[in-house]
């Protein structure tokens, strides 16, 4: 089975257009959507409502800056700061160019930051690159969970 | 006191010398009385003055072996003996009174006088004679009509006349001198009274080394003391050594003290046989001197020196008091000065300008002709100074060299050199220092006084020579010697440099406070950056979404409605799709805008024609094929600046030429430079469709547009993002054109540009 992608997101129309995006991409990773950073944590941590889901960690996490109560940022500090995900692939898709958020999101270990495009097709073209690249393209850092392809 | 003169010129040798005799241990004394010392717990005579065998009728040796009460009597022993126990060291001598010395019967009356040195009492005797003119009962009337007359006088110069005119009524000397020692211990007669016998001093000047600094010292420690005849042959001390400690006796107290062989020989130069000082002393420094005159040898009895000494204290205290009052009255007249200075500071944004508000006031401070405020910014010039570039030399050498927080001297070119050409403005200069770190003073300046000095006689010949064997001996001609001092301001007082310490504490009080202010309202600009920075944080993240929606959505209904559309309502979709990305664009315009206020310059090198054609070259990549744009680029300097911003500069400005160019399907571009020594100016011509002058105020406003929309395309940011990015770079823009015929732009950046600070 492949392993799902994570993205995290607030707002619905963001998150429906993503889920249209990452449709169109043909991708057969399953895309579990999550709505807020602590939502966020408690999956990957396998804890609180996701302490039964099965082992295993997602591709890539595709991470909004702008959360409610645990904001981008401080997820991406607290992935970092676990020695199981330090090297779990994540991706900043917000829509600022804030430089101090980029500069903050590299420092902090991101993969990629991504400001999400206002043309819609610019917008599908850029969730689907992410798509291929980080489920299929890219080859997974070694760890405890290999891929069961 | 001869010496030779090993390999110096003579001249070289003058009465400075005088300094390093020992005149307080001369082992001998004057023949107008006798001492004697006594030591021990039987106070037995050690060392007697040769002529006390007159005085005693007794051979040296009877005398050296024998007790005070074998020597001078049984009454005289009872008198003395309880006050010799008592006195103290280190004091003037104490008045002993008038004992009889000798057999019961056949005693001679005699004033006594003792001071003390550790183990040893020295008991000096002079016979009682009565030769003043004023008899002993009227001394005391005397010195009370003088206190009472001294009470009833204002000034220094009516009190000095006063005091030398009493000190002549009683001792008849033939002239009475008052003289005041100047800082560099020269001195001044500023008060006289005399017969005919001697020719006026008055206001006649002495060189320092008349009255050598041991002299002085002495003259500090001993307050009275007369020569009688400077041809008295002085009696020795036998032995010249203490026998118990094998020391010369040390005689600085004594009254009776023999005085230098180069004194002696100055009196008789100057016609003085005989000769009386009495100290003057303000907080316990020598001040002056009453210095009295005889022509022919002169005995003052002892109850006269006496008075006349008493006179010289009364005397002091009163020129300290009214010193003191003169200072008191400058004083409070300062403060008030000072009080005004600081409301005019508190009052103005920058001290400074307060300082300077009132030129009176600032002057009146150090009573200066003229003032300068200076800092790295400023010089502010107040009446009569020196040049600004002067002034700034001074400040320079006061800073790197002086290193003082307060200065003043009354001869500025005395110590720097370069001073002398402006000495007319500034020979005295009053000084004090803000700030250590940005070198920044008050200076204020007063101008030269020409004085004219009467030596008495030429303080630079002060030798007579015999053959190679320089012999020190004083002037032997007192001709009056006239010399002009130059370069020279009246000094500043006491209480003036002291007034110019408090000044500097207030003002550094006051550049506190604005510094406090400052960093308050820093804080705030602080907070509200802050503020706008989480406002534009909030805009890029919220305003931008719903337009993504927008289209977003749009296309979605698109796809899903494709074959049900009507061409209207394809058309529909596309508007709603266009809009919506048109502010996507403002906003992020925008805050590129809003960033570039609050980004921090890097400052580099930047080679201005290599920035214009990376530029051009994006440019030509850019245009249509059908346009042939004809770029003239001259020769451009490097400048200093932040090259990401300036190429934000060049980049909207030629895109801007190239847009306006127009339809014509070949454009010329210039772009040039001009410079002087204070910045460059660069320009960027167009030849195409212009403006109208009347509108240039919008041109570099936000979302300011002179075109309609669909003539050119842009967010109307790009201008308002040059000027920005100029400005910070302490530079100007504007620009020129007409309608049809083209437009200029043009901007600045200054040279070896200091950038604005970051606020």
């Amino acid at each position: 089975m492949l392993k799902p992608i994570l993205l995290v997101e607030d707002n619905p129309k963001d998150l429906e257009l993503t889920l249209v995006a990452l449709g169109k991409s043909n991708l057969a990773n399953e895309v579990i959507a999550v709505r807020d950073g602590v939502e966020a944590i408690d999956y990957l941590l396998r804890q609180g409502p996701y302490a039964d889901r099965a082992e295993g960690n997602p591709a890539v996490v595709l991470l909004d800056l702008k959360l409610p109560r645990i904001d981008g940022l401080q997820v991406l500090e607290r992935i970092r700061r676990e020695p199981s995900l330090e090297r779990l692939p994540v991706v900043i898709l917000t829509s600022s160019h804030e430089e101090h958020d980029v500069l903050k999101s590299y420092k902090l270990g991101v993969n990629a930051y991504v400001v999400k495009p206002v043309g819609f097709k610019e917008f599908i073209d850029a969730v689907r690159d992410l798509g291929v690249f980080w489920a299929v393209v890219n080859e997974p850092p070694p760890g405890s969970m290999k891929p069961k392809r | 006191m001869s010496r030779r003169a090993q390999g110096d010129a003579p001249e070289s040798v003058n009465l400075a010398d005088c300094d390093v005799e020992p005149i307080h241990i001369p082992a001998s004394i004057q023949p107008r009385g006798f001492l004697l010392v006594f030591g021990g717990p039987e106070f037995k005579v050690l060392q007697a003055s040769q002529n006390a065998v007159e005085f005693l009728g007794r051979p040296l040796d009877w005398i050296l072996s024998r007790t005070l009460r074998q020597v001078l009597g049984a009454r005289a022993a009872e008198l003395i003996l309880p006050s010799l126990k008592s006195i103290s060291e280190d004091s003037n001598p104490r008045h002993l009174g008038v004992i009889p010395i000798g057999v019961e019967g056949h005693e001679e009356s005699f004033n006594a006088s003792a001071y003390a040195l550790r183990d040893v009492r020295i008991v000096e005797l002079e016979p009682l004679r009565d030769l003043s003119p004023v008899s002993f009962e009227k001394v005391y009337p005397l010195i009370d009509a003088f206190v009472a007359s001294v009470q009833a006088t204002r000034s220094v110069e009516e009190l000095n006349r006063l005091a030398a005119h009493e000190i002549r009524r009683m001792t008849g000397f033939d002239r009475v001198l008052v003289y005041r020692f100047d800082a560099d211990w020269s001195g001044t007669v500023i008060a006289e009274e005399r017969n005919e016998v001697f020719p006026s001093l008055l206001d006649h000047r002495f060189p320092a080394s008349d009255i050598p600094s041991q002299a002085r010292d002495l003259y500090r420690k001993n307050r009275i003391r007369l020569i009688a005849d400077a041809n008295y042959k002085p009696v020795p001390i036998i032995p010249a050594l203490r026998p118990d400690n094998g020391a010369p006796l040390d005689l600085t107290y004594s009254a009776l003290r023999s005085v230098s062989p180069v004194h002696l020989e100055y009196m008789r130069n100057m016609g003085t046989l005989a000769s009386m000082s009495i100290t003057l002393l303000r907080e316990g420094e020598l001040w002056g001197l009453i210095s009295c005159h005889h022509a022919k040898p002169w005995e003052v009895p002892f109850q006269i020196r006496a008075a006349c000494e008493l006179i010289g204290q009364v005397l002091s205290l009163q020129l300290e008091a009214s010193d003191h009052h003169a200072e008191f009255e400058r004083r409070i007249q300062l403060k008030s000065i000072q009080v005004k200075l600081l409301e005019r500071m508190a009052a103005e944004d920058d001290y400074r300008d307060g300082l300077v508000r009132d030129p009176e006031l600032l002057l009146g401070f150090a009573s200066a002709s003229g003032a300068a405020v200076v800092a790295a910014d400023r010089c502010t010039l107040i009446a009569e100074t020196p040049t600004e570039a002067e002034v700034r030399r001074l400040v320079e050498w006061l800073d790197g060299e002086v290193k003082k927080e307060v200065y003043s001297t009354s001869s500025l070119a005395s110590v720097l050199p370069e001073a002398e050409r402006y000495a007319g403005s500034a020979s005295g200069l009053l000084a004090i220092s803000i700030s250590k770190l940005h070198p920044s003073y008050v200076l204020w300046f007063r101008p030269e006084v020409t004085q004219t000095i009467n030596w008495a006689g030429d303080p630079r010949k002060p030798l007579s020579n015999q053959d190679d064997n320089v012999r020190i001996s004083p002037r032997k001609s007192f001709e009056k010697w006239v010399e002009t001092v130059r370069h020279t301001a009246i000094r500043f007082r006491q209480s003036e440099v002291e007034a110019a310490v408090e000044l500097r504490n207030a003002v550094i009080g006051v550049v506190l406070r604005k510094a406090e202010e400052m960093a308050e309202l820093t804080g705030e600009l602080e907070r509200s950056n802050k503020e706008l920075e989480a406002f534009s944080y909030s805009v890029s993240h919220d305003l931008r979404a719903p337009f993504r929606h927008i289209v977003g959505f749009s296309e979605l209904l698109r796809e899903s409605a494709e074959g049900r559309l009507e061409p209207d309502e394809r058309g529909y979709l596309e508007i709603i799709v266009g809009s919506a990305q048109q502010p996507g664009l403002l906003v992020d315009s925008l805050l590129a805008f809003s960033r570039m206020g609050r980004q921090q310059l890097n400052y580099h090198r930047v080679n201005m024609n290599e920035l214009v054609d990376e530029v051009v070259q994006s440019l030509t990549l850019g245009t249509k094929n059908d346009r042939e744009i004809l770029w003239r680029v001259s020769s451009l300097p490097v400048v200093l600046g932040d090259v990401m911003m300036l190429r934000q500069v060049v980049q909207n400005l030629l895109s801007n030429a190239v847009k306006f160019s127009g339809p014509q399907p070949e454009a010329v571009i210039e772009v040039g430079s001009t410079s002087d020594e204070r910045e460059d100016v660069f320009f960027v011509k167009d030849h195409g469709v212009g403006f109208d002058m009347k509108y240039v105020d919008k041109l570099f406003g936000v979302f300011q547009r002179l075109h309609r929309m669909e003539d050119f395309e842009g967010t109307g940011i790009g201008l308002a993002n040059v000027r920005r990015i100029v400005m910070r770079h302490g530079g100007r823009t504007w620009a020129q054109s007409a309608p049809g015929e083209g437009a200029t732009f043009f901007f600045t950046l200054p040279k070896g540009a200091a950038p604005l600070p970051e606020k």
